[in-house]
């Protein structure tokens, strides 16, 4: 993690640069100024994780599965597929992992759908997160097998999240 | 009054009795649609079957020919994740050897149409039975592929053409020829049913087993005015019809 954390510590410098910046600055009013200024050290992860989910219940077009992710940040995901008919398909899944949990919104596009099990790839943005995992941002890519049969996922993501 | 007055009002009489005589059969053009549909079991959260009719008239006489039919079904439904259609029909195949050369897990339901051969003032009238299965897919979307096939009086074979849409599925209806010199067959009549009674087969270990398709999932919540379903149709004529129905709320279990 040595390239992460000098990322970490020039982030972190940029800050409080930053926020020194901003209070030295003549534009700054006092409203501004008595805010509780908090900062923290930035850490990037490039994450590359993978996940064989197994079918849970299903609502109509979406899908709720579930399993254990292996790869930068291990853990068990759940993860609510929707399809419904259009190639372009939809995920949101939320990573729980040690320290704290990573929700993402992805969307892809279906690939073979009369086939048994077709491939979509797409896009994944982080849209929150918790625990040590709070203030992260980013997003990446994401890729992934429907099963039709067992309406089972496997899911790859490759991402750059900030936190 | 002369006589060529006579004559001419008795003329602009029979012009006016048969304007008014007209009046219903112009009415009688446009056709009027009834739809249905039904789920089979109704469980809220379930796999199901899901089956759509429709009926269409033309007071006084036969349909125009039906050019397509665009079906509304609540987006929330299951249709892509039913798990039916996981391989795909040709089309060259289909029309020539019919459903039977199809792989079984293209399979995705069947049904049965009433036609209407209007070739005197009694209509003919046909029974037809339908095969539904899935098609290639060059766009993405899941593609479907109705084949009709009747035989008496007329002996004859038509595949027609569906996608299936987010909250819609769309069917091409070719113009269906009857006989020689004869108008193109009027389809008065149609239920499909969308998953049932078939069987696939997988891969395990080597050996191919069969299993039953679950079928079309519904939601674990239900509108408040049940599942709604509406439908368009297009004829030859260029008139459409359209017709609403719902499938009421199934109880929780």
């Amino acid at each position: 993690m040595r390239p992460a954390r000098a990322i970490g510590f020039a982030a972190a410098a940029a800050l409080t640069l930053a926020a020194s910046c901003l209070l030295l600055a003549p534009g700054a009013g006092a409203h501004d100024a008595r805010r509780p200024v908090s900062a923290h050290a930035a850490s990037v992860l490039n994450v590359r994780d993978e996940g064989h989910l197994r079918f849970v219940h299903a609502s109509g077009s979406a899908i709720l599965d579930e399993g254990a992710v292996s790869g930068t940040v291990p853990g068990s995901v759940r993860v609510r597929f929707v399809y419904d008919g259009a190639p372009d398909v939809s995920a949101q899944f939320t990573i729980t992992a040690h320290g704290g949990s990573i929700s993402a919104r992805g969307t892809g596009v279906l690939s073979s759908p009369t086939s048994a099990s077709p491939s979509f790839r797409g896009r994944l943005s982080v849209t929150g997160g918790s625990g040590r995992y709070a203030h992260i941002h980013g997003g990446g890519e994401l890729y992934g097998v429907y099963n039709r049969r067992s309406y089972g996922l496997t899911v790859q993501a490759i991402a750059k999240l900030s936190y | 009054m002369s006589r060529p007055a006579n004559a001419l009002a008795f003329v602009s009489t029979l012009c006016a009795l048969a304007l008014c005589a007209l009046a219903p059969a112009a009415a009688g053009a446009a056709q009027i649609a009834r739809i249905s549909a039904a789920f089979t079991p109704e469980r809220l959260g379930a796999a199901t079957t899901v089956s759509f009719g429709f009926r269409i008239a033309a007071p006084g006489g036969t349909p125009a020919p039906l050019r397509g039919i665009e079906l509304a079904y609540p987006p929330n439904l299951g249709f892509a994740t039913s798990g039916l259609g996981v391989a795909a029909c040709p089309l060259e195949v289909l029309e020539a050897l019919g459903p039977a050369a199809c792989p079984p897990d293209s399979r995705m339901g069947y049904g049965s149409a009433h036609v209407e051969i209007p070739i005197s003032a009694h209509p003919v009238e046909e029974s037809v039975t339908l095969a539904l299965v899935a098609g290639p897919s060059t766009d993405g979307y899941l593609h479907l592929l109705v084949y009709a096939s009747g035989s008496t009086p007329v002996i004859a074979e038509v595949v027609l053409s569906g996608v299936l849409l987010p909250g819609r599925i769309d069917i091409v209806v070719p113009p269906i020829p009857s006989l020689p010199e004869a108008p193109y067959v009027a389809v008065t009549q149609m239920r499909l049913t969308l998953g049932g009674d078939l069987t696939y087969y997988e891969t395990v270990g080597g050996a191919s087993v069969a299993y039953r398709p679950p079928g079309v999932g519904l939601p674990r919540g239900c509108p408040r005015r049940g599942f709604r379903f509406a439908a368009t149709f297009a004829f030859i004529d260029g008139t459409r019809s359209k017709a609403s129905t719902s499938v009421a709320c199934p109880h929780r279990r």
